[in-house]
């Protein structure tokens, strides 16, 4: 677990009211009834601020899973 | 539940408040029992306000109460203000939030076309703006009862202009400023409307920070992840004020609180306290608790010193801002302080709940805190250059009226702890209250006292025969029907005047007059001024030849004061009725009440 993972998994776990253990990469929009929309926008402006980037609309559209989520966050941190 | 809001405490940021909300959502719990429990709120308005409605109903719970909240859609709070059948008004709400943007109302191109309007289509679009939330506003007040809370608008900081934009007879900053003052005066004068300044919170933030430009964009949040919870604490005050929580007296400690040193140890020339540095910082802390006494908040003193070495600061060092005549009640002993707390709330008659103690010995606040968790404990900063902006910055002594009486509460209680000093040297009670020199004015509630009517209807639980709370649409009807009449009691005594303080409506029916509520300040029981209240009701109904006078009384678990009321004034044959209402009966033929003699009843 890195710090990064440790900070994403903090944010997940308040924003979908969840345990720990219960956030799989796995995890879909879709067919997770806490990630509705508000909840989508309060997860991407959470994780703005606790990494001091942004998003653009095309990539929080393209935010599925909670996968999808780590990757483009490593994604941005990196460059 | 208590789990959720436990860990929410400890740390109320925006995210955990946004949580907690949606975690207790999803619990559906039942309401209490208690109406006076249950607080329901509404956000309306013209942007995405869950964010700030879930921040609203966690404080608001954090407060104790119960509460149910319906947020307002995306933009939609004309139409839910207009159909009367719209969820806004099944919820029945207690509190509506109304936040409008003003840009959401403003044409597009207002902000591009400002420079080159006229003054007289500025001042046009203005009025425009203010009646388009004024007419949204007065909808609201004659469909609800509930507490209406009007966002104003915030001055932006930028203006096409730039620094020339008070040179302009209406520059954009004066033409939101004035859309502001047009809003402020119109709702001055509503009992149920009030003006939220968001401008003035916005700026105490930061209005840079105020918008997350990116949740703006991307989903019409209007305020910010930090300033959201900062806005809502603003709406708690009006809760709180509305629920009757808030607080109503200082406990102050003075070494080192008041003044800076011991004064027992460094002397009075020795302590901090003058007008130049140092010591002004405690000057103008006093000057601020001053201000606020002087807006009827009841100061007292709890200090472990030997009281002739503190008294003499009061007395003689020309900078002290508090003197004894502030103060309500005093101890200065080496007792400890919470005993001492709670002779001070014996003393002055007031709950515990209604206190603020300020001590900078974190040790007293401790023990205080344990002892007393009822208490509001103050951290008082360390730095005494910062003590001013604690208690400027505290917000908890919030009414939703200011009366006369309020105004002049402070000084009350300096008349009542002097005569208590006199009750303690008379022979007798009579005695006592011949000395008191009390002069009582009763009459027909005019249109000046009506707010204060209200309040004490409202507010008063010992001596309040029937506990019936009238709203003041309802007192004033009283007031118009020619079958009912609302008396009022002002009292004056060689103390003080204590303003009006006693109210009780009377119904008449078929030759008979119902006395429904007979309620009185417990601040003035014991002056046996409800006599003189009864007499006069009773010459009244004489006069207008009435045949019985029947007295009603519903007890309460706060209300044994008053239960003997009627009893003792020779009221007879009690029975009660299945709702536990026990009417006292007095036969005008047969007896009277008289007013004592040694109470003067006065004119207008």
């Amino acid at each position: 677990m890195t710090d990064l993972d440790n900070k994403l998994i903090d944010i997940l776990t308040r924003v979908f009211r969840i345990e720990p253990d219960e956030i799989k990469d796995d995890l879909k929009r879709k067919d997770f009834e806490p990630w509705d929309s508000m909840a989508h926008l309060m997860l991407v402006s959470e994780v703005e601020n606790e990494f001091g980037i942004f998003f653009e609309d095309e990539e929080v559209v393209d935010i599925w899973t909670v996968d999808d989520l780590k990757k483009i966050l490593k994604q941005k941190i990196a460059t | 539940m208590k789990e959720i809001l436990e860990s929410v405490k400890k740390d109320p940021s925006y995210l955990n408040l946004w949580s907690a909300y949606k975690k207790i959502q999803a619990l559906n719990l039942p309401a209490p029992e208690d109406e006076r429990n249950t607080v329901r709120l509404a956000v309306i308005g013209s942007t995405t306000l869950e964010p700030l409605a879930a921040c609203f109903d966690v404080k608001t719970r954090l407060e104790g109460f119960h509460v149910e909240t319906f947020v307002g859609g995306f933009n939609t709070y004309r139409q839910e203000v207009l159909d009367k059948s719209s969820d806004l008004y099944k919820i029945k709400p207690d509190v509506v939030v109304l936040s409008v943007d003003a840009w959401s109302i403003l044409d597009k191109m207002f902000l591009a076309n400002f420079v080159r309007m006229s003054v007289k289509e500025r001042k046009a679009v203005q009025k425009e703006l203010a009646e388009n939330v004024l007419s949204v506003t007065s909808n609201l007040e004659s469909n609800t009862s509930a507490l209406i809370l009007v966002n104003n608008f915030v001055v932006p900081v930028f203006t096409p202009f730039g620094i020339v934009d008070n040179k302009q007879e209406v520059g954009l900053k004066r033409f939101f400023e004035g859309t502001n003052e047009i809003l402020a005066e119109k709702l001055e004068k509503s009992s149920r409307v009030f003006l939220v300044d968001l401008d003035n919170i916005a700026s105490s933030f930061g209005k840079s920070r105020i918008t997350n430009w990116n949740t703006w964009y991307r989903g019409s949040i209007p305020f910010s992840d930090d300033f959201t919870p900062i806005l809502a604490d603003e709406y708690i005050r009006y809760v709180i004020a509305m629920k009757g929580r808030a607080k109503k007296c200082i406990v102050l400690d003075l070494d080192n609180t008041l003044w800076g040193g011991i004064i027992g140890e460094d002397g009075i020339e020795g302590i901090k306290l003058g007008n130049t540095a140092p010591g002004i910082e405690y000057v103008e802390f006093q000057r601020s608790l001053l201000s606020l006494y002087n807006r009827g908040i009841i100061l007292a003193i709890c200090s472990k010193n030997n009281p002739d070495d503190a008294l003499r600061v009061f007395r003689e060092h020309p900078s002290q801002v508090l003197k004894e005549e502030h103060f309500a009640a005093m101890r200065i002993n080496w007792q400890n302080k919470a005993a001492n707390i709670a002779e001070l709330a014996k003393e002055i008659n007031i709950g515990l709940d209604s206190m603020v103690f300020l001590d900078d010995n974190p040790i007293e606040r401790a023990q205080i805190s344990q002892v007393h968790p009822e208490v509001l404990v103050v951290d008082m900063p360390k730095n005494p250059r910062l003590y001013r902006e604690m208690i400027e910055s505290l917000n908890v002594f919030d009414v939703l009226t200011l009366t006369s009486e309020d105004m002049a509460r402070g000084e009350m209680y300096v008349g009542k702890r002097k005569r208590t000093e006199l009750e303690q040297s008379a022979t007798s009670i009579e005695d006592f209250l011949r000395t008191l020199e009390l002069k009582v004015r009763i009459n027909e509630v005019t249109d000046f006292d009506t707010p204060r009517v209200v309040q004490l209807i409202g507010k008063t639980n010992q001596f309040n025969l029937t506990t019936r709370r009238y709203t003041d649409a309802e007192v004033n009807t009283f007031r118009k029907s020619s079958d009912a009449a609302v008396y009022s009691m002002a009292v004056h005594d060689k103390f003080g005047d204590e303003g009006v303080v006693a109210v009780a409506i009377v119904k008449k029916k078929d030759g008979d007059w119902w006395i429904d509520s007979f309620l009185m300040s417990c601040r003035v029981i014991g002056r046996s001024v409800e006599t003189a209240f009864l007499a006069k009701i009773v010459a009244d109904a004489r006069k207008a030849n009435a045949t019985r006078i029947i007295g009603e009384y519903i007890p309460t678990k706060k209300n044994p004061p008053a239960s003997d009321l009627y009893k003792r004034h020779g009221f007879g044959m009690p029975s009660t009725s299945d709702d536990n209402v026990t009417s006292w009966i007095l036969n005008l033929d047969e007896q009277t009440v008289d007013v004592p003699e040694w109470i003067e009843l006065t004119e207008e």
